[in-house]
Order: structure tokens, then sequence, then C-alpha cells
């Protein structure tokens, strides 16, 4: 008999724990919540064990951080602070620096958008961890591509490539930047060194958009030239890249990374094909 | 030779305890989960099984040394099997330390099955281990320090109180330790020059429990010093022998009816 009512008991639970989730519906989503909002409380609070809080709270800002994207949010105002809280419970967490600077400095829906917070967690960083040359190479990267601040950048680097073992390339980048500014080899230098480093399939993607952003871009500025050359040359603007092509400007229409065929738009300027998966977009 | 009589019944009876089973179960459970939860992560997965195995290994660890520890006398006195041994030629000190050390020793064991359990999760995650996976020993031996020091507190309690509130007091000389360090800060920002006295002497009174936490450093593949080692194991030392003369004392003068 009481064997009949326990597992009756444990069955009734489920369609009833559903019905009070379907009734209290949204109000029940705990998940955007802080909790505590100061990292040194928790860290007091702890016990010792503030390693293994800082590495619950850097899951929550991965799921918050993924879930958002998936959601196409543009709002990410937790972030910011999950990530001072877990770096604050943790301040060798160098994967917290690195790619929640990264997840705040990119642009809506990509991430947050908030160059700034990403700035100062990288200091604060930096401070925690300052023979760390990488978070130098962050913070440069932030100032390059996000705030095209290109003399805070190449300062930043500078100042990174004198760190304990940092790579001879940082001493390039930062006469590159001081050099060139935003040019698009120092781009794809900077990309093709994210891409390398990332540890994490989202952010290597990403950065392999972002290249393959910048191939696209160079491609239609290399295009651009020959159509102005062919409407000094011919006198006509082309409609078609074809006729590039027959005019031997061209030995074939180019495509761009995703294998679709660049075309001409009304202002006889070559763009993107209507299909192409290159966003030109994070290149803003 | 009677200390380690009693010690090694202490250990026997201690292992038949049900609820010592229970928590080694959670806590290598709680290891495994590591490895699942290292997958919900980003570039953390190492340090969150050292975390996560360690703060296990503790806590269960402190779990099993205040429950078992808080009725070793009491339930001696409980079944009045305190009038058998100590008609023997058996001292009351000998019986606190033989006790002391019977339960340390289940301890040991608990924790070293525990890290069995902690390098096997390793193994399986990195499919290799190496020398430098040996430094998570240097946290496990300041986790069997802090154990030391919470059953001496644990059988001096139990020396002059109930079960329940020898529990209570060793939970919270244990929380209190954690805290130490603020307590003592508050009392030089109070600008009261007896608070700041009276900070500073708990601050060195009572048991220092934030000396020994290493989990974190340990997990980014920090070294601990030697220095280190060797001061909190003096440090710890000093500390048992004071609760256990403490204990030996209360439990000289105690009669039993």
């Amino acid at each position: 008999m009481c064997t009949v009512i326990l597992v009756s008991g444990f069955l009734a639970l489920w369609p009833l724990q559903r019905n009070i989730d379907q009734q209290l519906g949204s109000s029940r989503n705990i998940a955007d919540v802080l909790y505590l909002p100061s990292g040194k409380v928790l860290r007091r609070l702890s016990l010792g064990h503030d390693g293994l809080l800082a590495d619950i709270y850097w899951t929550r800002v991965v799921q918050y951080f993924g879930r958002r994207r998936l959601a196409h949010s543009e709002r990410f105002d937790l972030l910011g602070p999950l990530l001072r809280i877990t770096t604050e419970l943790d301040p060798q967490l160098l994967i917290a620096y690195r790619y929640g600077s990264l997840f705040l400095a990119e642009k809506p829906p990509g991430g947050a958008g908030q160059s700034e917070q990403a700035l100062a967690l990288l200091r604060r960083g930096i401070v925690a961890n300052p023979d760390y040359w990488r978070l130098w190479q962050d913070l440069g990267f932030i100032y390059y591509w996000d705030l095209k601040d290109y003399p805070n950048a190449a300062k930043v680097f500078r100042v990174g490539s004198e760190r304990p073992g940092a790579m001879a390339w940082m001493k390039v980048l930062a006469a590159s930047v001081a050099a060139k500014g935003g040019a698009i080899e120092t781009s794809r230098l900077l990309w093709l060194e994210i891409a390398r480093q990332a540890g994490n399939e989202q952010i290597r993607r990403s950065a392999e958009d972002h290249l393959a952003a910048l191939d696209a871009q160079e491609q239609i500025d290399k295009l651009n030239a020959l159509l102005a050359l062919y409407q000094k040359r011919e006198a006509r603007s082309a409609n078609l890249l074809q006729e590039l092509v027959a005019a031997g400007y061209l030995r074939t229409v180019p495509r761009d990374p995703s294998g679709v065929a660049y075309v001409i738009d009304r202002n006889g300027r070559a763009r993107l094909g209507s299909h192409s998966k290159i966003d030109l977009k994070l290149l803003q | 030779m009677r200390i380690v009589t009693i010690a090694f019944h202490t250990f026997k009876e201690s292992v038949r305890e049900r609820v010592l089973y229970n928590l080694i179960v959670f806590a290598l459970l709680l290891i495994a989960a590591a490895i699942l939860f290292g997958s919900i992560s980003v570039g953390v997965e190492q340090i969150i099984l050292v975390n996560l195995g360690l703060s296990s290994i503790s806590i269960f660890g402190l779990l099993m040394a205040i429950f078992i520890g808080i009725g070793l006398v009491s339930k001696e006195i409980e079944r009045r099997t305190i009038y058998s041994i100590l008609s023997k030629p058996v001292s009351r000190a000998e019986f606190i330390i033989g006790k002391y050390f019977g339960l340390l020793l289940t301890l040991f064991v608990n924790t070293a099955i525990m890290t069995a359990g902690f390098y096997l999760a390793l193994f399986y995650q990195k499919r290799t281990l190496e020398a430098r996976d040996l430094s998570v020993l240097s946290a496990v031996y300041f986790i069997l320090l802090q154990f030391a020091i919470v059953v001496g507190l644990a059988v001096f309690f139990s020396c002059i109180s109930t079960p329940i509130l020898s529990a209570v007091f060793t939970f919270c000389l244990y929380v209190i330790g954690n805290f130490l360090g603020d307590v003592r800060w508050f009392g030089q920002e109070s600008q009261s020059g007896v608070v700041e006295k009276a900070t500073t002497v708990l601050y060195y009174l009572l048991p220092n429990f934030s000396d020994f936490n290493v989990i974190v450093r340990v997990a980014h593949g920090e070294k601990i010093p030697g220095y280190l080692l060797l001061s909190n194991s003096c440090y710890a030392l000093l500390y048992v022998t004071i609760l256990i003369s403490a204990a030996i004392l209360v439990f000289e003068e105690r009669e039993f009816r």
C-alpha cells in the first residue's frame, strides 16, 4: 500500500509541477538574477571555496551569453556584472578576462557592444595578472577593432610586447598599427591570431567569419578599382562582371569566401551576391 | 600501545557508520559531475574538476569530522561503555588521544578514497596524468590539516557538551575561523582601542582556517611553497596539541554517574 502511495505520489508531482510552472510563466524565469551583486562578499561567504564559485559564475556567464545570442537579443545587462563577480571571486581566471572581453566588446547581436566595460575588465585583469601579456593583446585589440582608436591600440601593443614571454609579432603589430592604422592586413593578422588561439568553437567561428569578411572586403575594393579602370578606358560602366572577363580585366567572375559570385549594383559598384553568407557588417 | 588499540577500535567503529559511506558516495558523485559541469562551460574544464573535486573532499570530510567527532566521547557515556573502558588500565588521556587518532585515521582513509576518485576523474578527462598533477596533493594535505583541527574541536566540545551543541560549536568555530582576517580588520577599522585589542586576541586565539585555503592556487597550477607547507603543518600540530590537552583537562575532571 505504502509503495503504491509512494510511486503514485512521485508520479503526481510531475504534472502538478508542470501546472505550477505554466501558471507562474515568465515570472519563474530566475536565470537572469545576480543573487549577490558583490564578488568580494561572495568570496568571504564561500569559506575557502571561492574557486568553485568562480567556476559556477563563469559557467553562468557562458550560459547567459549563449542564451542571449541564440535569442538574437541586443540586451546583455547582466554580462558585465556576472564577469565582474567571476573575476572578483578568482582574479587569476584568465579565460574570464579573455573571452569575457570579447563577449562584451562585440557589437550586437553578436555581443553586448559594451567596449568600455570590456576595457575595464581587461584593465582589472592586467592589474591582477601583470605578467600575462595576452591581456595586453586583447586590450589593444579592443582599441583597434571596436573603438578604432589606433594610437592607443599601438601604445597598448607596444607595452604588451615588453611583458615577459610576449611574442615577437606584438612589436610588429604595434609598429603596423602606428604606421597604417586600420589597414586590412593588420586586421587580418589580429583575427588570424584570435582564430589560432581560440579554444572554443564559437570564438573560432566568429574569428573565421571576420577573416572571411575582411577577404571579401579586400576583393570588393579591388573589383571597384577594376570597375573604375574599365569605365575610364571603355568610357562606359559595366553592368555585369562578365563584361570585365570578356574585356580581359578578369580571368573569371570572382567568388567570395562563401563561394557566391560578386555582382555589380545599380551604382556600378561591386557587392556581395544576394545568397552570400558573408556578413560585411562585422567590419563596421 | 593502548592508544593504538583505542585508535584502531575507534576506526573500526567509525567505518561501521552508514552516514560515512553516503557522504563518500556523494563526494565521488560530485567529483564525477565535475566532468559534466566542465562540458557546459568554456575553457575551464580542468580548473572546474580541481575546484569541485577538492571542494567536495573538503566539505564532505568536514561533515564527517563534525558528525562523527561529536559522538566520540558522548556515545561512550550514553551507552555507559565508558565505565568498562576506564575500569581497565587505560588513563583518560590515553582514551581521548586514542579516540582522536582513530577518527583522524578514518578521515585519512576516506580522503585517500576521495582523492583516488578525483585522480580517476582527472585521468578520464585528460587521458593522461603528469607529474605536475601531483601538486593537487599539497591542497589535499592542507585539507587534512583542517580536518585534524576540526576533529580536535569536535573532541573537545564532545567532552563538555551534548552532541548537538558540540556540532553547532564546532561548525561555528570553523566558519569564524574562515573570517578571522575580516574580524581583525573590523577591529582595526573600529577606531576603538578595546575592540581592536579584543579582535587581535581573537585572531590569534581561534583556529585560522583561511591559512589552509589553497584550492584556487592549485587549480591554476601554482606550486605551494615549502615554507607554507612547513608553517601550516606546525600551526595545525600546535593547535591540535592545545585542543587535545584542553579536552584531556576537561575529561580528567569530569565525573560519571
